[in-house]
């Protein structure tokens, strides 16, 4: 496939000495033309050198800011380059690089300003303890409705974002948790989201920010900051086209 | 009975009183912050010049509170109203503080770039 515009590559990064050197390889390997941007969130190991020496380009946060502020970082960084899309994927290896078609097909079609990887559309054979996949499916129902279309996989990292949804998150993303959120922060600006079944690989290293045992206590807590975002003052923003 | 707690409570006000001001004057304590302090400093020290004033006798009355107790809830609700305030402060920081660390780490990245592009390796001391 023709792949048109300047595409970034970005992946956060805390601690995944493990596995990073593997997904920039991939990526890099996959998708020659397409840059590489490695958010090292405040890593005290070598995920910052390793991903230099495989190719990519580094972002060094000086602490650790958490996913959603490191995430905000490379969509800062894609707005100031001047990137037409930008695609972010997990930095354990769990998004295979070869998906990233599939979402860049869906942008292009100009269907959507985002597009979902979701696990659970399509032949996805993903495999998740039965309490993740109630909590995500409690947090999928109440995304849906108040977005007012179905949503699958709220939990999704593995995202393309255009021109329009770069602007819009690197002035403001979600913090805390920041891919369902973003989901209704994108909804309240009248971007659309569209998702696509995507295949997700075993993790080559590091743990689940969502154990089994706290994933109930973490569905409440975003249902509940969805909650608070649904009153939350909409974001003013002139977002041109 | 009632007087020594006055001269208590009005000893501790006064101290409160001087000691923000102190505070303020070197330059420690910014005035923004200061304000709910001063506030709650004032407010016991004129209880405990008149403890019989007429704020005083109405808490007294809806809570069936006497006047030490009705002091504390005074001085507790000024507490809660300090504590919301400081953690409204907290978050702005917070911010602000995620924003530097975006646009610090923006920079250095550009500014290794640069540096890269534009002087030759051997003529940049480690």
């Amino acid at each position: 496939m023709e792949i048109q515009g300047k595409i970034l590559v970005i992946i956060p990064a805390f601690n995944e000495e493990g596995s990073i050197g593997k997904v920039v390889e991939e990526v890099r390997t996959y998708l020659p033309q397409i840059h590489a941007l490695v958010v090292n969130d405040g890593s005290s190991d070598h995920t910052s050198e390793i991903a230099r020496s495989k190719g990519a380009i580094v972002l060094d946060l000086p602490f650790n800011l958490g996913i959603g502020g490191a995430m905000q970082a490379g969509y800062k960084y894609a707005y100031v380059k001047g990137y037409d899309i930008a695609i972010q994927v997990d930095g354990d290896g769990q998004h295979d690089p070869k998906e990233i078609l599939k979402l860049l097909h869906v942008l292009e079609e100009g269907k959507a300003d985002v597009a979902i990887g979701s696990r659970f559309i399509g032949d996805s054979e993903y495999k998740a303890s039965v309490m993740r996949r109630l909590g995500i499916l409690i947090l999928s129902k109440a995304i849906s409705m108040i977005v007012g279309e179905k949503l699958t996989d709220p939990t999704s990292g593995f995202r393309a974002a255009n021109r329009r949804a770069i602007e819009l998150f690197s002035v403001n993303y979600p913090q805390d948790y920041p891919e369902p959120e973003a989901m209704v922060l994108l909804h309240q600006c009248g971007l659309k989201m569209k998702e696509v079944p995507v295949k997700i690989n075993q993790r080559y290293s590091g743990e689940s920010s969502i154990t089994k045992i706290i994933s109930i206590y973490y569905m409440v807590k975003v249902l509940l900051a969805i909650f608070v975002d649904c009153f939350k003052k909409r974001p003013v923003l002139k977002i041109g086209g | 009975m009632l007087i020594k707690f006055q001269i208590i409570i009005g000893i501790l006000s006064f101290i409160l009183l001087l000691g923000t001001f102190e505070l303020i004057r070197k330059g420690r304590l910014r005035e923004e912050y200061s304000i709910l302090w001063l506030f709650t400093g004032g407010v016991t020290l004129l209880f405990s010049f008149w403890p019989q004033y007429i704020l005083s006798r109405f808490l007294t009355r809806i809570t069936g509170l006497y006047y030490l107790s009705t002091v504390v809830v005074i001085a507790f609700l000024f507490l809660l109203l300090i504590v919301l305030h400081f953690s409204v402060v907290v978050s702005k920081l917070t911010d602000r503080n995620k924003e530097l660390a975006q646009r610090h780490a923006l920079l250095e990245l550009e500014f290794k770039e640069l540096k890269r592009l534009y002087l030759p390796p051997d003529t940049v001391s480690p």
